[in-house]
């Protein structure tokens, strides 16, 4: 057992907090504000190689492995301010590229990843519906056999990057017998595609430079070959899809802890009250001892579970513990910033505030902590 | 490698003992149809899939994870057999 990184890791981490710092965060709480995208940004991003991290470069990817793609995501989540524009990328690679890579025909690949990859094309996950969040096979959206292809109808909401996106991963019915086993299909489909229309964009408490809306599916045809897989084999395209951004996503989070534990070390040395540092208080000195220990145990769990990403078959228990143990954590130690910081930290300007405000979504996506929870007691045979 | 009883005889086992602890174990056959009769769920599947592949290294392909392959204990032996 091996805990160190390789000397390959440590220069794309510091290669990718460098450029975050360097070319990421000017006018962010501008951004944050006017809930701005910024396509400049992501496109700057593609350059690195973000949206590309474990894509083959045969496809225009950077060919890393998973563990090397979390440590660049943490790197990302580090030296990033952005939480949106980060959300965003993760989750255009992880739950659009990743799907592509692995499920798509050869000539979908060719076509699309290169410029999935580079950032030139975004794309969206389109799999929530208004009716549907955790029980999200029990969608509406119908694919119907006609000719050549399908035709497609339904409205899907909280698709990330849904109002600037340039494709979309659709999950339709194909086959509402067979529902959840063998009856759902996804589809990859073109925004100027007659009947498709990107919705709503919605207003959030936090990650609000990563658009968010709905996609509408108006009698929208395409041909058999946008058909990602075959057809029934969405449910398993979408869980896999799911386990990767369980495990990838949190990597950010790894990142944005450390960054925050740095804050409050920093602040409890230099903040004198009663004449000594407030970090000499154990009551400030306990809560980041604590701040410590959870990033620790969740880089282990991220860490460990990226490791089996292409080793081992069943690892739905590793995104599961990885994903909740990491993001309740994210939560707890955005709060123990503030409260560490005092008046300050509900300041905007100490930027604390809005890393609390775009961790909460984080035990809500990519399945809530409940339904985390409930995977795990599954997995043990409860 | 495996033959279709054993095969059957442990996919059975995996089932009883994971999904129907305490049932009576003669209550379960071959045809029994697991989806339908709500003994296995979307979770479910997903762990039946990984015990599987793991036990009788196969891979099943995502649209093979279906009703048609899923529903009864044949079917999935039969697919697995057709992998081998």
């Amino acid at each position: 057992m091996d805990f160190a990184l390789s000397d390959e890791q440590i220069a794309l981490r510091d290669s990718i907090v460098r450029f975050a710092q360097n070319e990421l965060n000017d006018g962010v709480m501008e951004r944050d504000r006017n809930q701005e995208f910024d396509r400049d940004l992501w496109l700057k991003c593609g350059e690195m190689g973000l949206q590309g991290l474990p894509v083959p470069e045969e496809y225009g990817g950077a060919g890393l492995d998973p563990l090397s793609s979390v440590v660049a995501l943490e790197a990302l989540g580090y030296g990033c301010r952005d939480g949106g524009l980060a959300f965003s990328i993760c989750a255009h690679l992880l739950a659009c590229v990743i799907p592509i890579w692995k499920h798509g025909s050869e000539q979908q690949k060719k076509d699309l990843l290169p410029d999935l990859c580079s950032g030139k094309l975004i794309a969206v996950n389109a799999m929530t519906e208004p009716a549907t969040g955790s029980d999200a096979f029990a969608m509406s959206t119908t694919a119907v056999k006609d000719g050549a292809g399908y035709r497609l109808n339904g409205s899907k909401t909280f698709s990330s990057n849904g109002p600037v996106a340039d494709i979309a991963l659709v999950y339709a019915m194909t086959d509402r017998d067979k529902g959840a086993l063998g009856g759902i299909t996804v589809f990859v489909v073109a925004r100027d595609t007659p009947g498709y229309q990107a919705g709503q964009k919605f207003e959030k408490l936090g990650l609000r430079t990563s658009p968010i809306g709905e996609v509408v599916l108006n009698d929208v045809f395409v041909p058999d070959e946008a058909v990602i897989g075959r057809p029934g084999g969405g449910t398993m395209i979408f869980n896999q899809s799911m386990e990767w951004e369980r495990i990838c996503l949190v990597g950010c989070h790894l990142g944005t802890m450390e960054h925050l534990l740095e804050q409050a070390i920093d602040y409890a040395r230099t903040r004198r009250q009663f004449g000594q540092p407030i970090g000499k208080n154990q009551a400030i000195s306990h809560r980041i001892a604590d701040m410590k220990m959870r990033l620790e145990a969740s880089r282990l769990l991220t860490y460990r579970a990226a490791w089996k990403l292409d080793r081992v078959r069943n690892l739905a228990i590793d995104a599961s513990m990885a994903k909740l143990f990491t993001s309740e954590s994210l939560v707890k130690s955005a709060l123990d910033t503030i409260q560490i910081l005092g008046g300050y930290g509900f300041m905007v300007e100490y930027d604390v505030e809005r890393t609390l405000r775009d961790s909460i979504a984080s035990t809500i996506y990519s399945g809530t902590s409940e339904m985390q929870r409930n995977m795990i007691a599954a997995w043990l045979g409860l | 490698m495996a033959n279709s009883d054993q095969i059957t005889a442990s996919i059975k086992e995996y089932i009883l003992q994971d999904f129907l602890p305490g049932e009576n174990p003669d209550m379960l056959t071959e045809e029994t149809t697991l989806v339908e009769s709500g003994v296995l769920d979307s979770l479910a599947i997903l762990k039946l899939v990984a015990f599987i592949e793991e036990q009788f290294d196969v891979t099943l392909e995502a649209h093979e994870v279906d009703t048609q392959y899923m529903n009864t204990i044949a079917a999935m032996v039969q697919l697995i057999v057709s992998k081998k």
